[in-house]
């Protein structure tokens, strides 16, 4: 698999290393071995069918689903537990709360708290998790807003926006934890297609800034541009990963291609 | 087709149907309350004459304070209720049930009876520090659980088990993208209840507890059973003196349906608050 490959070629501590990483809901085995690295800076796109458990793995990256079987670090650290020893020791609600901080997540229906306005959701968590002082925080709130191109929406409830813009206000809220790393969990596919360019313009130049990403989309056009990397899963497995110019232009296998057939 | 300057008379379908059933309901009614008011035993000028009686104010001022202590602390109970029976903890989980399980299924007259008669079931209550034998509190049951202090209790602890239901409802309610945005941002379970899943299921509660408090209001007459001080106690204390019995209850009436009027207009401000907020996607 790649993953001394590319841990040897940026010679630095990955952001996500996976190794064999597999998941189980009763009797289905949606993870079977799921093998992964992303190098800091470098955004990640994962692709493949519904079903593919590419969704699935990006939320096991910050624990919020529990996985069965193999290991995962995030930025050297195990996620989900503490190693003492030849022991794993499961991590406390409020120590994987603790890790959750530095990982920015962006969810395909959004999620924003209905009963804040943009401005209160971006500032909830640095308040009331990191003790930001309200006044900073509202400030640096601003700030982001305007970044993602909504200044003037600060005072709005959730319900009386756009998805594209509420999906830009939860964009603004995850940054406003100062992450280290952003999941990005199919962020356009609840949106009107005329809004998709938007948040993937936000996005973009997250990008361009060297924030490290890793997005399960099906927007083959922002992967082919943005990714350092691409990875397909099917079945539970990275089927095939690498640039995107290896993966999207030239797949090596039979399932990437017929996948590829059918979205392009 | 008709040409668009040629005017047509419309006719509407006349309802003799309904004017005949309206003319026998209002014919109807009008016996039934003549009916009433032709009763020797109504005595308009009793109830006129006890209305604003003094003891009968004075337990009007009770009702109104037991339903709002009730009240008061049965949501804060059905809170810490539900949020155990959501729990993961079995233990938890356990007890909220057995809780609910008694006091929703047995009645409230039963209760407040048993918590009046307490003192036969434990004589004496103490309390001591563990392991040194040091009296902190030591009085006869029945001194410190009086009729009131019972009424409260049975109350309360009945109320309880009903908004733990209702509250758990509303938290279930919330949509679990909620929890799951607010874990994502770092926040522990115990903040995410505080600010996130409890406000939103607000919407949700808000309504069944406005019927939560005006069902108790007319609970609290329960505990004429037990001499609550009440002002079903007040009225009965009346005419089992004088035997006026049509009059008092009228006048009892009277006050009840006062106060939940009162108590709906209230309801409907609260709810229309809330409802405000739900139109443009979130509460306050």
């Amino acid at each position: 698999m790649t993953v001394t490959d590319v841990t040897t070629r940026t010679a630095t501590r990955p952001m996500v290393r996976a190794e064999g990483v597999t998941k189980r809901y009763g009797p289905v085995e949606v993870l079977k071995g799921i093998d992964l690295t992303v190098a800091p800076g470098e955004v990640t796109c994962l692709l493949g069918p519904s079903g593919s458990g590419k969704s699935t793995f990006l939320r096991c990256i910050n624990h919020l689903e529990r996985i069965d079987g193999g290991q995962l670090w995030v930025d050297g650290e195990l996620v989900g537990y503490r190693r003492h020893g030849d022991k794993l020791y499961e991590l406390k609600a409020r120590e994987v709360a603790r890790r959750r901080r530095d990982i920015g997540m962006v969810f395909q229906r959004f999620n924003l708290f209905p009963h804040l306005t943009a401005l209160a959701n971006v500032i909830e968590a640095p308040v009331r998790v990191l003790g930001t002082p309200r006044e900073r925080a509202r400030a640096e709130a601003a700030r982001l807003l305007e970044r993602v191109g909504l200044a003037d929406k600060a005072g709005n409830y959730p319900g009386q926006l756009s998805g594209g813009q509420q999906q830009r206000v939860a964009i603004a809220r995850a940054l406003a934890m100062h992450p280290k790393l952003m999941l990005f969990d199919e962020p356009t596919s609840a949106l009107d297609p005329e809004l998709v360019g938007d948040v993937l313009d936000v996005m973009k130049g997250l990008a361009a800034d060297g924030m490290t990403m890793v997005v399960v989309t099906h927007e083959m056009g922002f992967a082919r541009e943005v990714a350092d990397n691409v990875a397909f899963l099917d079945g539970g497995v990275v089927v095939e990963s690498g640039t995107p110019a290896e993966v999207l232009g030239a797949p090596k296998h039979e399932r990437t291609r017929a996948f590829l057939d059918k979205v392009l | 087709m008709t040409s668009d300057t040629e005017t047509v008379r419309v006719v509407p379908v006349r309802h003799y149907g309904r004017w005949l059933t309206a003319l026998l309901v209002v014919g109807l009614t009008v016996l039934f309350v003549r009916a009433l008011l032709d009763s020797p035993n109504l005595e308009p000028g009793t109830v006129r004459e006890y209305l604003f009686k003094d003891y009968v104010l004075d337990g009007v001022v009770t009702t109104l304070w037991l339903t709002l202590l009730a009240m008061v602390l049965g949501t804060v109970g059905g809170v810490v209720l539900a949020v155990m029976r959501l729990s993961a903890n079995p233990v938890l989980r356990g007890v909220s049930w057995g809780f609910i399980w008694v006091f929703r299924g047995t009645p409230l007259l039963v209760q407040i009876i048993f918590f009046g008669f307490l003192g036969a079931l434990i004589p004496r209550l103490t309390l001591t520090v563990p392991f040194t034998g040091t009296v902190l509190f030591d009085k006869p049951t029945s001194v410190v659980v009086t009729g009131t202090v019972a009424a409260v209790l049975a109350l309360s602890l009945n109320e309880m088990a009903y908004a733990a239901e209702v509250i758990r409802g509303g938290i279930l309610a919330v949509d679990a993208g909620q929890t799951e945005a607010a874990a994502a941002l770092g926040m522990s379970p115990a903040l995410t209840l505080r600010r996130v899943v409890l406000p939103q299921a607000m919407r949700v509660i808000i309504p069944p507890m406005g019927n939560e408090t005006i069902t108790m209001l007319k609970s609290t007459a329960l505990v004429s059973i037990i001499a609550g001080r009440d002002l079903m106690t007040a009225v009965q204390t009346v005419y089992q003196n004088n035997y006026k019995v049509i009059p008092l209850l009228v006048v009892a009436a009277i006050w009840y349906l006062a106060l939940v009027s009162l108590l709906s207009a209230g309801q409907w401000l609260i709810e229309r608050r809330f409802g405000r907020g739900f139109a443009r996607g979130g509460v306050r």
